[in-house]
């Protein structure tokens, strides 16, 4: 994470919007981006990129609702706000039925817009966090036997080691081995823990 | 012809005159070298309001209003003398009038029968007033047409010119908020991005300033009424509209028109309506273009000693001889989604200021086509 540190991407025609909303991100501690075009933010997006994406919605060449549609084929998982004008509501609407994070309207209240986008940074985060930790849970399976995923299974699903003995036709006393191993190989704390991992798996 | 065919007796030919001339849709009248009513056919009658038997006899001036009547019978009398012909043969408009003292306007044409003491005027006279209603009501749907697109592209002008100030108050209000942030943060290097901010705060002023400026001189032409103005700052103001759709189609929009022209008297917004439509017709045509060829220009010069020509030109296919034809007539379209009704609109308005709408196809080496209307400069006295 550190060497991907969360930022916000800023796509506005305007210089001097631009340059105005990173002096403001600047002084809440929130490093931003600036993008003259659609074209050049498209140019230079990464999936791997972590933060939000601050779009206006009207601008000459792509325009913002463009932009949005090829970052979701791109399978983009930051969270768009759109900047709107005056008069850009029915835009506005059809970009959050397109899945958009938020829209705000210029000219922005600044705590307002803080606060709309610190929402989408900590979204993101979330996420971003989520799916690390799915990364990770699926690492630690990748490491089980086929046997001990067969008890894992049994496990998760609430099984006792007496019925799992005798599905897996084995004695008690391996069942009880496997599924030692399984808890510190999963690096699970409890049974609730490793419930919840074998349903992150089943993502 | 002689005399006897005109009057031929029902009872004994094998050509029923009288019945043929009342199946006539166009009132028919003869007179004698006088002016004299001889015969009429029976729409005659209907058309005026007389039974025919009241018209045999009476003056053909009593069919129409003072001026023609006095005209008509010195035409007759200045044929009689000069052989000079005003009327017959040839055809007039004239207003005729009904027995009530209503009237109306009429086509007539007058042909000549016999010679000497026997020769008579044939008059065929057709009422014009249905014809007169749809020319009006024409005129009237032409005008509503660019009242309608008056009204829209100045509501386009209003959300451009909106969206233009809405640009500088948005960066004036996050520099203010990050400069309050900055100063209750109050840290050393903090001041100096305050010092940034204010300068850019005070452009952005004077950004906004200019685009209320312009606004200004929008709103002073956009009552309808003709100005003497001159034509590069009428088009100036339409200039911003232009830029839009060109930017947005990766468009090279070159603009030269001199300021040193003469004055024109012109309702501002109906000139800025032909220009903007002929770049939007002129980004259109240029769909199919790569962007590295698609041009457009718009200039201006004198081409006459009182008349100023305007010309948008584009890269684009041209008008193909099919187009040619029709592209000025009302509901022509050769665009999937147009009305038909840009050009009619333009041509029009040009009409209506004196001037002229027209259109080349440009040299192959160029390509494309040029789109062009004249205005009459102001002549002074």
């Amino acid at each position: 994470m550190p060497s991907n540190p969360a930022k916000v991407f800023v796509v506005d025609d305007d210089q001097a919007v631009r340059n105005s909303l990173r002096l403001l991100f600047k002084t809440v501690n929130i490093d931003a981006v600036t993008f003259e075009s659609g074209d050049a933010f498209l140019h230079e997006y990464d999936s791997d990129w972590h933060g939000c994406i601050l779009l206006d919605i009207r601008m000459p060449g792509t325009s913002g609702l463009e932009v949005q549609k090829m970052l979701r084929e791109r399978g983009n998982t930051l969270p768009v706000i759109f900047i709107t004008g005056h008069g850009d509501v029915p835009m506005a609407v059809e970009a959050m039925q397109l899945g958009a994070f938020d829209f705000v309207q210029k000219p922005f209240r600044d705590q307002e817009l803080v606060d709309r986008v610190a929402q989408a940074l900590s979204q993101n985060e979330q996420q971003q966090d989520s799916l690390l930790h799915q990364r990770q849970v699926q690492a630690c399976y990748a490491e089980l036997t086929p046997r001990e995923k067969e008890v894992m299974q049994c496990v998760v699903k609430g099984q006792a080691n007496k019925v799992i003995a005798m599905d897996l036709d084995v004695s008690q006393r391996t069942v009880e081995i496997h599924r030692a191993r399984v808890m510190e190989k999963m690096q699970a704390r409890s049974l609730a823990d490793l419930v919840r991992m074998s349903l992150v798996l089943n993502e | 012809m002689s005399d006897a065919s005109v009057y031929a007796d029902p009872s004994s030919g094998a050509i029923q005159v009288d019945s043929v001339l009342d199946a006539m849709v166009e009132s028919m009248i003869v007179i004698d070298e006088h002016g004299t009513i001889e015969r009429v056919n029976k729409v005659t009658g209907d058309m005026f309001g007389y039974r025919p038997d009241e018209l045999v006899g009476q003056s053909i001036g009593i069919l129409m209003v003072g001026a023609d009547k006095a005209r008509h019978g010195n035409y007759l009398n200045r044929y009689k003398e000069t052989g000079i012909r005003r009327i017959i043969g040839i055809g007039r408009e004239v207003q005729a009038q009904r027995k009530d003292g209503s009237s109306f306007p009429a086509h007539i044409a007058v042909g000549e029968v016999g010679a000497g003491n026997t020769r008579r005027f044939v008059g065929l006279i057709r009422d014009l007033t249905e014809q007169r209603q749809s020319e009006e009501e024409a005129l009237r749907q032409r005008e509503e047409m660019v009242n309608v697109s008056r009204l829209s592209m100045m509501g386009e002008m209003a959300a451009a010119m909106a969206h233009e100030l809405n640009q500088p108050l948005t960066a004036i209000a996050n520099y203010a908020a990050a400069s309050i942030r900055l100063l209750e943060q109050g840290t050393a290097d903090s001041l100096a991005d305050v010092r940034d901010a204010l300068q850019e705060i005070k452009d952005q002023a004077h950004r906004a300033g200019d685009v209320i400026q312009r606004t200004r001189s929008f709103t002073k032409s956009a009552d309808g009424t003709r100005t003497v103005t001159r034509i590069h700052e009428v088009a100036a103001l339409i200039r911003s509209l232009a830029t839009l759709d060109t930017k947005a189609n990766n468009i090279q929009l070159k603009w030269e028109i001199p300021a040193d022209l003469p004055p024109v008297v012109v309702d501002s917004v109906q000139i800025q309506q032909i220009i903007l439509n002929l770049v939007r017709n002129a980004v259109d045509a240029m769909e199919d273009i790569p962007a590295d060829r698609r041009q457009i220009s718009v200039t201006a010069k004198l081409t006459a000693p009182h008349e100023i020509r305007l010309e948008v030109s584009d890269r684009g296919t041209g008008v193909s001889e099919a187009a040619a034809a029709n592209i000025f007539n009302a509901f022509y379209t050769t665009k999937s989604a147009g009305m038909g009704m840009g050009l009619a609109i333009c041509r029009t308005i040009a009409r209506a200021h004196g001037g002229q709408l027209g259109f080349r196809n440009n040299e192959p080496e160029e390509g494309g086509a040029t789109f062009f209307f004249t205005l009459p400069t102001q002549v002074n006295n």
